[in-house]
């Protein structure tokens, strides 16, 4: 734990007003001996000595001798019957969809040669407007992944067999016929939208009404449903219109992750934060972990997982008195003096008061996680503010497959423990790996005569079972699913399934009618949905991937039918403000979703792995998240190793130390310490270790997320993290001399100074340089000048933009012993800025690429001009011109560029693997291994819209080229496009006043500008935040 | 002891030792050089083909258009082989049962391609586009000479990157009216003509051909 004493002390005027981690902002001797380098390790061949290096070295340059003079032939196999319409290499563009667990995101899928490459999203589907999230962006890794299960097994005599689709069929029908009402048959499934599969469910019900369903997902809403049952009379789950707020109240829910709609959601919020005083939002978040909301927020409150219900509980009581008529009193001076109790009153004020002014127009949201009770306090909330129907939705949830249950764990469980169950068949779900321990629930599956798993993988409970059958991807098939506003969405298949699966749809068919096609099934849905419809009408949903009636009615509940339970005014507020008194050894767990792995379906996706954490920023692996106070009482940094003891159940795992987190709290991510999810994430029968550590060991079936009371016991040892928060720092610290004249990297502006009508604001006028001079003759330009606008207002760090930039640009994954010498090969990076006193700061996030630098330092420093200016601005890397002296990256001020150590892309070469070479975008060139490399702007996607215009004979639009990172992007942060023309959307945008050039005072002239965030905080409680920072320094002076 | 004497020759070719020391690593380094060069290994490259298809008699003698089987030359950045279907929609007519067209037949039967051989091979970290140079005035012939000529299909130019950049920094002597694309023979006039159309369609059509890297390799 580095030392807070420096902060006490007088600024020497190099201490930095925005840190990325605690080392910066203390200034510890070994964070200057790290930032000093480049690339802080040497380069090693591992392994390898220098002799026997030159022995290979002189071998292959004997066997280039031998392999001919010329290309090795190769052949060209055209298409007998080319289908019509069908360009070869020519990109082909269709809709589909991914749902996740019942949450839909429409997408574009884009093909080449008939093989899905790349994911976007649907601009016209109301759930994308052409965003995604990178879950959506890593699923067509996810269908190359060589691990993905390939045959139908069966399980005899302990060892698996291959058998067939038609051995299993066989077996099915069998057993079918044993049970003629469907006694003791249980399906097991993940929540899904899919009207089909809603259908066949009900087919099936009516033949075998005995038959009995589960919906089962560890990450599950079912607080959320009892909540909403209590206050409603019926389940339901909350939808946020984000653009219809004016004041925003996340606690502890994270709107751009796991609510409903999180993709529009972004992009609603982000469309309230340009800095238009008309349409400002103002976001409070009360939390324990650090979303990416909070991470947004104006204002945020760290709170432990136990406080947020008394916050809500005060903040109810606040409201129902200023729906009186009364004013609230000055809720401070009720009890103690502390600095801490004076935040809270005033936190608690400002909130009530600009929620209650902005009633109709305002948006209070809680996390799945909190208890029932928060969420019928919150539904009241948003009734007593006249939310409801307005900005804050429920919507009813009537469909069983839609909940994302977890109390049907516990009844499956006992009916499986009576051992009634004869037939049991789980789909896409894998309850072995995330149930409770003491459940034993792989124990009591193996019991079950005939067992069945539908999967991607053979994962943990397809090993307890007696039949494994390959699942289809949803690019490889047929499916249908249903936004929360009734949008009819089609996923069709984008290629033939890679490894004969089948979908659920296809497997619930194989019980009804094994003659029907998953087409004939869905096509049928959309018949019986829509009965007025003609062909035309099937083929334009297919077309455009959404079907709407005209109604486009939305059936949300805006009574309750249970009037709200009062706590008294005093009572509660005090509560509140004096606050649990934080005991020593009374340590909460939060465990919660992981922004990688989600619930661990994406354990063996490596670009997920490998990509940073929004916060913590860790790669490869979860981590015991605790706060600067907490670390402090356990004497923890990062990379301790502790212990984590409840209720019977221990997790061993590494420290990391994130401010912000609230004292006495530790978040740890599910997902991790898979055994069965592959290569990558851990297969214990090829003794691949997992990666992370398994959360879900803590649970049990009362405590499902919060553990009160845990046992926090250090280790000796430590662990190295595989976490890139270090990594490619912007060196200011090293340029003493200058330090007076470089501008923050990051810049903030308040709306009330940025409206000021007295003192016009510019972004770029905040840091004073002599004139910029240059010692070159600046380059002419008579076509083009590409550049880029990048809009921190909008950016939320969800990171979705680096899994598109892998995607598109074949960017190799290097593993977690790389990452740990800074050697990831992301060509964007999102920075995650501190600022504020550690105990509550607030956070900046800063996507950073290639500047396309005008005078860029890396062409200056290249001995063989592997790096150039183009005559369109952008420094083009000639990667067959690169030797490798990566003098380029040394004098990057950017520290965008990545060199490939080693061939990164060998696994490939293994014929297991090589079904992963068809994820490569053809359009770009795979680098090897003694090369640099770096983000282009997507120069292939430029090239080819030049030449797409110039073919049809008409000038380019603006906005025709869109980089990956830009379409992606769920909040519209990014913006790409000529400066030369002066009305297109990224020149005007290098006008804003906001505007400013990233160390431009270099005079490298960046060509990506930054547009400097607007926070829109609470007059009063800005006032308040740097005094208590002040305050805080005081005290750990 | 007394050193062994070398004999008087060996003393009087000294000079000689000297040149060879000097010569011969130029001389293997001038034969690997300009045996590696695409002019040496390129150029008159003709593999056998599995159906003798002849461009001479086809695109020449019976003077289909280029497009005809070529399709998507105009659209996309590959002119792509034609489909076995192509070569049919005459072939189930004309010369149906000739010997060399057993494997077209074949795999116009089973489904299974057939198996070209590539001639014109660019390195795979070029992006060369056909559609950019066709529908700006550049001709077939420019690249791959007289193949209305040419019984079986062989390499004519270097396809090396100096002989690409040199078009691309003087696009003039290279350019032809649009629809003159697929007549190899057309020619203009005289090369003083030719200079003054070339000068004249570029400026028409504002062809400015890049030179910068990322024109064809990203």
């Amino acid at each position: 734990m580095p030392s807070m004493s420096r902060q006490g002390e007088p600024t020497a005027g190099n201490s930095p007003r925005y840190w990325r981690t605690l080392d910066e902002l203390a200034d510890t001797p070994e964070f200057r001996e790290w930032i000093a380098k480049e690339f802080p390790h040497g380069v090693a061949l591992e392994g390898l000595s220098r002799r026997r290096w030159l022995q290979l070295m002189a071998a292959s340059f004997t066997l280039a001798g031998l392999a001919g003079c010329r290309w090795e032939k190769t052949e060209i196999a055209p298409f007998v019957h080319r289908p019509v319409g069908r360009i070869p290499g020519k990109p082909e563009r269709f809709a589909t969809a991914m749902d996740l667990s019942g949450e839909v995101t429409g997408l574009v899928a884009t093909c080449v040669d008939g093989r899905p490459i790349k994911l976007e999203g649907n601009p016209i589907h109301p759930t994308s407007l052409g965003g995604t999230d990178s879950f959506a962006q890593a699923a067509v890794l996810q269908l190359y992944d060589p691990d993905r299960s390939r045959d139908v097994v069966a399980r005899s005599d302990g060892q698996w067999v291959v058998r067939s689709w038609e051995d299993f069929t066989a077996a099915l029908r069998q057993r079918m016929t044993a049970t003629p009402n469907g006694e003791n048959w249980v399906f097991v499934t993940s929540a899904t939208s899919s009207p089909t599969v809603r259908r066949l469910r009900k087919l099936l019900e009516q033949r075998w009404p005995k038959a009995q369903w589960f919906t089962y997902e560890p990450v599950h809403d079912d607080f959320v449903r009892r909540g909403t049952r209590d206050v409603f009379g019926v389940e339901a789950r909350p939808v946020y219109r984000l653009d219809q707020a004016r004041v925003i109240l996340a606690l502890d829910a994270d709107l751009f992750f796991e609510s409903a709609g999180h993709v529009r959601a972004a992009r609603d919020f982000a469309a309230t934060r340009d800095g238009n005083p008309d349409r400002m939002s103002r976001l409070y978040a009360v939390e324990t972990r650090w979303t990416l909301t909070g991470s947004s927020a104006d204002h945020r409150l760290p709170l432990p997982p136990g406080e947020i219900s008394a916050f809500v509980a005060a903040l109810e009581t606040c409201l129902a008195r200023l729906a009186a008529g009364e004013s609230l009193p000055d809720i401070g001076s009720t009890s103690d003096q502390s600095p801490r109790a004076q935040y809270r009153a005033a936190f608690l004020k400002a909130v009530a008061e600009d929620l209650w002014q902005h009633r109709g127009r305002s948006a209070v949201a809680a996390g799945t996680w909190l208890a029932p009770e928060v969420h019928a306090a919150v539904a009241r909330i948003n009734r007593m503010l006249e939310n409801l129907g307005g900005p804050v939705l429920y919507i009813p949830v009537s469909d069983p497959m839609l909940a994302r249950s977890a109390e049907s764990l516990q009844a499956l469980h006992e009916l499986l423990a009576s051992g009634n169950v004869q037939n049991i068949l789980f789909a896409d779900t894998n309850p072995v790996y995330s149930a409770p321990a003491a459940m034993k629930l792989h124990q009591l599956v193996e019991r079950v005569p005939f067992s069945v798993h539908l999967g991607l993988y053979a994962d943990e409970t397809a090993l307890s079972c007696r039949w494994h059958v390959p699942m289809a991807h949803f690019l490889e098939t047929w499916g249908d699913a249903e936004t929360w506003d009734g949008t009819y969405t089609v996923m069709q298949p984008m290629i033939a399934p890679l490894w004969g699966g089948k979908s659920l749809i296809e497997l619930l068919g194989l019980f009804l009618d094994p003659r029907k096609s998953a087409q004939d099934w869905v096509q049928e849905t959309f018949q019986t949905r829509y009965p007025h419809t003609q062909g035309s009408d099937w083929e334009r949903c297919l077309a455009q991937g959404l079907f709407r009636d005209g109604t486009g009615q939305v059936n949300s509940l805006t009574e309750l039918a249970d009037s709200a339970k009062k706590e008294s005014f005093p009572d509660a507020v005090q509560r509140f403000v004096a606050g649990d008194k934080p005991t020593e050894d009374a340590v909460s767990v939060l465990l919660t979703a992981d922004y990688s792995v989600y619930d661990g379906r994406f354990a063996n996706n490596a670009w997920l792995q490998e990509w940073p954490d929004p916060v913590t920023r860790l790669t490869w692996g979860n981590a015991a998240v605790m706060g600067v106070e907490t670390a402090r009482g356990l004497d923890c940094k990062d990379g301790s190793v502790i212990r984590l003891e409840v209720n019977g159940a221990a997790l061993v795992l590494p420290v990391v130390v994130v401010p912000g987190i609230p004292p006495q709290t530790v978040i740890v991510s599910l997902g991790y310490g898979r055994t069965a999810a592959g290569h990558v994430g851990g297969l214990a029968t090829e003794n691949i270790p997992s990666v992370g550590v398994n959360a879900y060991a803590l649970r049990s079936h009362a405590s499902q997320f919060v553990f009160s009371s845990v046992k926090v016991t250090k280790l000796p040892d430590s662990q190295p993290l595989a976490s890139v928060q270090d990594h490619h720092l912007i060196d200011r610290i090293g340029l003493q001399g200058r330090v007076e004249r470089l501008g923050e990297l990051v810049r903030e502006v308040t709306l009330q100074r940025l409206t000021d009508p007295h003192e016009p604001y510019s972004a770029e006028e905040v840091v004073h340089h002599p004139p910029l001079e240059s010692l070159w003759p600046e380059h002419a330009y008579e076509g083009h000048r590409w550049g880029m606008a990048v809009d921190l207002s909008k950016c939320i760090g969800c990171g979705a933009c680096v899994v598109a930039c892998q995607a598109e640009n074949n960017i190799p994954v290097v593993g977690p012993a790389q990452v740990m010498r800074s050697r990831e090969m992301h060509w964007i990076r999102i920075d995650r800025y501190f600022t504020g006193a550690p105990e509550n700061p607030r956070t900046v996030h800063q996507p950073v690429m290639c500047q396309q630098c005008e005078l860029a330092p890396c062409e200056q420093v290249c001995p063989v001009a592997a790096t150039v200016h183009s005559h369109e601005g952008l420094n083009d890397m000639v990667y067959n011109r690169c030797i490798g002296t990566r003098y380029c990256a040394n004098n990057c001020p950017y520290k965008v560029r990545r060199f490939n150590y080693f061939y990164y892309h060998k696994d490939l070469d293994n014929p297991r693997n090589e079904v992963q070479k068809m994820v490569y975008n053809p359009e770009v060139t795979i680098r090897s291994r003694g090369v640099m490399e770096k983000c282009t702007y997507c120069v292939q996607r430029i090239q080819n819209a030049k030449i797409e215009a110039k073919n049809e004979r008409r000038p380019l639009k603006d906005g025709e080229i869109q980089t990956a990172c830009q379409q992606v992007c769920p909040a519209q942060a990014i913006v790409f496009g000529d400066l030369a023309d002066p009305k297109s959307a990224v020149a005007q945008l290098h006008h804003s006043n906001r505007a400013y050039g990233m160390l431009a005072e270099l005079n490298v002239k960046p060509r990506t500008k930054y547009l400097a965030r607007v926070r829109n905080p609470h007059p009063a409680l800005q006032a308040m935040e740097s005094d208590e920072s002040a305050a805080n320094r005081e005290h750990t002076a | 002891m007394s050193k062994p004497y070398l004999p008087l020759w060996f003393d009087r070719a000294r000079p000689l030792f000297g040149a060879i020391l000097l010569f011969v690593p130029l001389y293997l380094l001038g034969v690997a050089w300009f045996a590696a060069d695409p002019q040496t290994i390129d150029i008159g490259y003709s593999p056998t083909q599995p159906v003798p298809f002849s461009h001479a008699l086809h695109a020449g003698e019976l003077g289909l258009d280029c497009r005809y089987c070529h399709t998507t030359v105009e659209k996309a950045a590959h002119a792509a082989i034609p489909s076995t279907e192509i070569c049919m929609n005459c072939h189930d007519r004309i010369a149906p049962n000739s010997p060399k067209l057993a494997l077209v037949r074949e795999s116009y039967a089973t489904g299974q391609p057939i198996p070209w051989v590539r001639v014109h091979d660019l390195p795979d970290f070029v992006y060369f586009d056909h559609s950019a140079h066709v529908n700006r005035g550049v001709s077939c012939v420019e690249c791959h000479d007289r193949v209305d000529r040419m019984e079986r299909v062989y390499q004519a130019r270097t396809l090396r990157m100096g002989w690409c950049l040199e078009c691309h920094r003087h696009p003039e002597p290279h350019l032809r009216p649009q629809d003159q694309i697929t007549n190899l023979a057309w020619q203009a006039g005289s090369p003083e003509e030719q200079q003054r159309l070339g000068e004249e369609l570029r400026r028409k059509n504002n062809i400015q051909p890049s030179t910068s890297c990322s024109t064809c390799h990203r």
